[in-house]
């Protein structure tokens, strides 16, 4: 397997795991079982990614741009650029965005634009996937530019989910093993963080259940993972957590990982978005089942004219270019 | 619980009125019914005091929300007690008082505990055993997200600064809030943010904890402040009560009790100026001295001092503030918003000279932070001017709590809270 193939399979899985989770974003595990039973794939008829995959686009386009050079400041220009003057809102972003918005609208440049009340949520995890293919089998350099991109929008805790997720997929595209690659998010962030406790928290639920030969336990996962008492589902630790437990827990499988983490509910586009493209970079594009594969254009509903019509497979493809052009 | 009107407290006139302005009990009291009296000020007030009354009522409310927006109408729901008795509903204090007032009473509790010791030593593990008894016997009031969450992680063994840090709203003024009781009651400044921060890292981090040392060393400083010559009270009028409340409290130094007529301030000895404009220059050095500069909350509340620099009294600075208010998110409690704006009130109400009470209902007028920040801005100016700034309407109705976040303090007289006394229950 090349490294295209892994590119492609994780940018096109990010995308599909977007859109096979947009329909119980914000749903609980339960609503989703009552509602459509066991998940074997696609909820609904839409196939279209949401703010997942067009924030990953976009950041993919800032790499394709510059390369390793990437700075804070170029990926402000670009806020600045295609979203400050957006008018209508931001359909699909979550506080995060906006906050940042509104800092670089003040006139704020990164980290201090960053710095906002929901610094620490899964908004720059969602997009570190492309950092990871762009720095393939390089789980720090995957980090290092995670972080150049996040200070923009992130700091804390949102970093560290970004380059865990960064570091996993870098780690995931040299063909490494899932605890090799849980391992690189782990290392890559503070012992003490949140993002590394999750993560560890994660990976005990999941070896819990094999060594008792059981499946994996969701409702204790979830009692690890969630804050019961914060209304939303946007936690950065949080939803690294429950994305690599459904990595972990399906082997790496594309066709079982995914449709686990839609199951487990949550912010379910952006977690079931992490653990397929995790799985796509392991085992690439092909692993990808055929009557999933199909997945279309970026709307731009999002984000408008600078990410329509890309297609997420192009994007990989040309990263790859890029950093072996470098 | 009081059955009639317990929002009046017992029949001599204020005690605040005996206390004698300015002095450090007057000013201690004065930060703690500061603080309830802009509770009871901002409009969530009447919200939080709800939860007295059976949860239909609350019910009911919600569904009213959803009546106006399907009929189209401007009507717009507010607590109600239709066949209750409605007098949780009347004016008065709610959730920060009632923190404000278990902080007291945990501080009572350590102080009582040492006073044979001369130099009664505070740990941080003390502090953080506070928290894991209440939660052992679940007696922790109701509260913010960030110390429901905060609760919830300690019974499961999580343990603080963890609690606080793992904690999606570490950034909220809850602690901030219970700065105010520890700025209240410890004699030096540097220790009451030291307390305070030990006490905040179980519920928060970040700004959250940057908040409740400025709120603690903010309160300590202003209440120890020299008196001035002009400002002193007579020493007949001191006496009694201060001494009263002094009894309760523990000492922590002496070094940092102003001896009298020592300069205001760090850098600016400038006699020629009014008393209030050197209290708050004071008042402002001694808040962003904890809030540093590249944090968020050290960036807003900057913002919000620069933005009323040049501004005469609390009201004008209204507009000013809502430029500083977040208008994203779904609560207005950070303490990155609340604190600021509570920062500029109280510096432009001291320096101005302008009348407390007026610093309160201006910070009232910003509806997204008015859970808080009137709360924040009543503390700062009451530890600045004392009790006896305060209109006697306002601590009449202001003084004593209902309840609504900690049932057992339903019916507590703050200032005799302060005095050691729980009073009647």
């Amino acid at each position: 397997m090349n490294q295209t193939d892994r590119a492609r399979g994780c940018l096109v899985g990010l995308a599909i795991g977007d859109a096979m989770g947009a329909p119980a974003e914000n749903m609980t595990a339960e609503a989703i079982a009552a509602r459509w039973g066991e998940v074997t794939g696609f909820l609904t008829d839409a196939r279209s990614g949401t703010d997942d995959t067009e924030y990953a686009a976009f950041s993919a386009l800032l790499l394709l741009e510059h390369g390793s050079a990437l700075t804070s400041e170029h990926v402000a220009d670009a806020w600045v650029e295609h979203l400050a003057g957006r008018t209508g809102g931001f359909p699909g972003a979550g506080f995060s965005e906006l906050g940042t918005v509104e800092n670089l609208r003040a006139g704020l440049r990164p980290p201090a634009s960053g710095e906002h009340v929901h610094s620490w949520s899964d908004g720059l995890a969602m997009r570190a996937a492309v950092h990871g293919v762009f720095a393939a089998s390089d789980p720090a350099e995957a980090a290092r530019l995670a972080a150049v991109d996040g200070a923009v929008s992130h700091s804390g805790e949102g970093v560290y989910a970004g380059q865990a997720v960064a570091a996993a997929v870098a780690t995931a595209m040299s063909g490494a093993d899932v605890e090799t690659i849980v391992d690189a998010a782990v290392q890559v962030v503070p012992a003490d963080s949140w993002t590394a406790q999750a993560l560890i928290q994660a990976r005990v639920c999941v070896e819990n259940a094999v060594r008792s030969g059981r499946s994996l336990d969701v409702p204790a996962l979830l009692e690890a993972l969630v804050t019961r008492r914060y209304p939303w589902t946007d936690l950065g630790p949080e939803a690294v957590g429950l994305a690599f437990a459904a990595f972990i827990a399906g082997d790496g499988r594309f066709d079982t990982v995914v449709p686990r983490a839609v199951s487990m509910g949550r912010d379910a586009d952006t977690t079931a978005a992490i653990s397929g493209a995790l799985a796509g970079a392991l085992c690439g594009h092909g692993s990808i089942p055929p009557e999933w594969v199909e997945i279309g254009p970026v709307t731009g509903r999002c984000l408008g004219d600078v990410v329509r019509g890309l297609m997420l497979s192009d994007l990989a493809e040309r990263l790859v270019e890029v950093h072996d052009a470098e | 619980m009081p059955s009639e009107d317990h929002n009046v407290p017992h029949n001599e006139a204020s005690d605040a009125r005996f206390a004698g302005r300015y002095t450090g009990a007057d000013r201690a009291a004065g930060a703690i019914l500061g603080l309830a009296i802009g509770d009871a000020a901002g409009w969530p007030a009447r919200q939080h005091r709800s939860h007295r009354l059976p949860a239909w009522t609350r019910r009911l409310r919600r569904e009213l929300d959803v009546f106006a927006e399907t009929q189209d109408v401007t009507s717009l729901p507010v607590p109600f007690a239709l066949n209750q008795d409605p007098e949780p509903l009347r004016f008065g204090p709610s959730d920060d008082a009632e923190w404000s007032a278990w902080t007291l009473t945990w501080l009572l509790r350590l102080g009582a505990a040492d006073q044979q010791a001369d130099a009664p030593t505070w740990s941080r593990e003390q502090v953080h055993s506070i928290w894991l008894d209440a939660v052992e016997t679940d007696t922790v009031p109701r509260g913010r997200i960030s110390v429901a969450t905060a609760a919830d992680s300690l019974r499961k063994g999580v343990r603080p600064p963890r609690s606080g840090y793992d904690n999606p709203h570490h950034f909220d003024d809850a602690a901030a809030i219970r700065a105010v009781a520890i700025g209240s009651m410890l004699d030096s400044p540097d220790l009451a943010a030291d307390v305070a921060e030990w006490d905040a890292e179980v519920t928060n981090a970040g700004d959250g904890l940057y908040a409740a040392r400025a709120i603690a060393r903010a309160i300590a400083s202003s209440r120890l402040l020299s008196v001035t010559t002009d400002e002193r009270a007579t020493p007949a009028e001191d006496e009694g009560s201060e001494g009263r409340i002094r009894s309760m409290v523990w000492r922590a130094s002496a070094t940092t009790s102003s001896s009298e007529e020592e300069p205001l301030g760090g850098e600016g000895n400038l006699p020629s100026l009014p008393a209030q404009v050197e209290r708050g220059g004071a008042l402002h050095e001694n808040l962003l001295r904890e809030l540093p500069e590249n944090t968020l909350i050290g960036r807003t509340t900057r913002a919000a001092l620069d933005a009323v620099a040049g501004t005469a009294s609390p009201a004008e600075a209204v507009p000013l503030l809502d430029d500083v208010v977040d208008r994203v998110y779904s609560y207005g409690t950070a303490a990155a918003q609340t604190v600021a704006v509570a920062s500029a009130m109280a510096v432009v109400a001291v320096r101005a000279g302008a009348p407390s009470i007026d610093a309160v209902t201006a910070a009232a007028c910003l509806p997204s932070l008015a859970d808080s920040a009137p709360a924040l801005t009543g503390a700062l100016v009451g530890a600045a001017h004392g009790a006896s700034s305060f209109p006697d309407s306002w601590v009449r109705r202001c003084r004593v709590l209902v309840g609504c976040c900690a049932p057992a303090l339903a019916g507590v007289d703050l200032l005799e809270l302060m005095k050691g006394n729980m009073g009647e229950q």
